[in-house]
């Protein structure tokens, strides 16, 4: 198996609809409370935001590390996760 | 410089263009980290402004040792690098020996000093030797009693003279010994010892080895007669192995 958690394959597997924020790979309880301060609630949004900066995963992974305080391992996690579900359903 | 929150989102796109920095829209969302982004560029910039010229004035001094040897009229006032000026300009008369009397430490060829060299080897006789192994002292030492010469050449010069021809056979030995190529070896060991960028004149055009070569095919030498001398006096297999014993 690769090295992605359950959680990556549940999200990467199914168009992620009205999913919370914290379903996605690498935002747990205590990032998506954060993000949801910042009026990201809804895994879309954040998603929004991936598309906004050009599906750059650095890019993304800083800013997600600015806003939200993740470290390194959970934003580039998430970075990954956005980017294989825009390979399967963009 | 403005503050970049002060910037209109067109002023941050120009900017993050002319950084460089691949960027989407300039949004609510996005401008916080595009203006971050600058800043870190743009303090970026200037310390890469400031960085080269030390290397400069480095390398500088170096080309500055270098074509001060060739110089012919030594101007003592001049002397910003250390040691080694020194010791060029204190020879006015041995401006064609310039080069070559550097040589002395990396010897590259004997008979031109026999004219030359008659006082860094008669006075450095001893230091000849430990030379081998300890470069710097030998340079060291021998820089005042060049400074010496600087004044009372004459006298040096005839006075040197009658050891040299004493000395010959002394001198003439080592370098029986060293072949060419291991006189080409000692110009090794010297640039490595005075790293202190102040032996510019020997061209290290070799490539610079730590262990001289002659070294190291002595070294194989030996290693392979030892490896010889095992084959050889290994006892042979008995053709059978089954002798009756009587």
């Amino acid at each position: 198996m690769s090295t992605t958690s359950q959680k990556h394959r549940d999200f990467v597997g199914e168009p992620m609809g009205d999913k919370p924020v914290t379903a996605l790979s690498g935002i747990g309880e205590v990032l998506g409370n954060k993000l949801e301060e910042q009026g990201f609630d809804r895994a879309f949004v954040v998603l929004g935001q991936y598309l906004l900066l050009r599906k750059d995963g650095e890019l993304f992974t800083e800013w997600l590390k600015d806003t939200s305080g993740a470290n390194t391992r959970n934003a580039t996690s998430c970075s990954q996760c956005l980017r294989e579900w825009c390979d399967s359903f963009l | 410089m403005a503050a970049l929150s002060n910037k209109s989102d067109q002023e941050i796109k120009d900017l993050l263009d002319e950084y460089g920095i691949k960027h989407g829209p300039v949004v609510d969302t996005t401008r916080p980290l595009y203006e971050k982004k600058l800043k870190e560029a743009m303090a970026k910039a200037k310390v890469t402004v400031t960085k080269p010229s030390p290397d400069r004035t480095f390398y500088r001094e170096d080309q500055e040792e270098v074509t001060y040897v060739t110089c012919q009229t030594p101007v003592r006032s001049e002397g910003p690098s250390g040691d080694g000026k020194p010791y060029m300009r204190s020879r006015p008369e041995y401006s064609e020996r310039d080069r070559v009397d550097d040589k002395p430490y990396s010897r590259p060829e004997y008979s031109e000093r026999n004219r030359v060299d008659d006082k860094p080897y008669s006075r450095s006789k001893l230091e000849y030797r430990e030379r081998d192994r300890v470069d710097d002292k030998p340079y060291s030492r021998s820089k005042p009693e060049y400074r010496e010469r600087d004044r009372v050449d004459d006298k040096l010069y005839s006075r040197s003279r009658p050891e040299y021809s004493s000395g010959r056979q002394y001198i003439d030995e080592p370098h029986v010994y060293n072949t060419p190529s291991s006189s080409s070896s000692y110009s090794k060991p010297t640039p490595v010892m005075k790293s202190g960028g102040v032996v510019k004149k020997e061209n290290t055009t070799s490539s610079g080895r730590l262990i001289p070569l002659w070294i190291q095919f002595l070294v194989f030498l030996i290693v392979a007669g030892f490896l010889y001398f095992i084959f050889t006096n290994m006892e042979s297999a008995e053709s059978s192995p089954f002798n009756k014993i009587q």
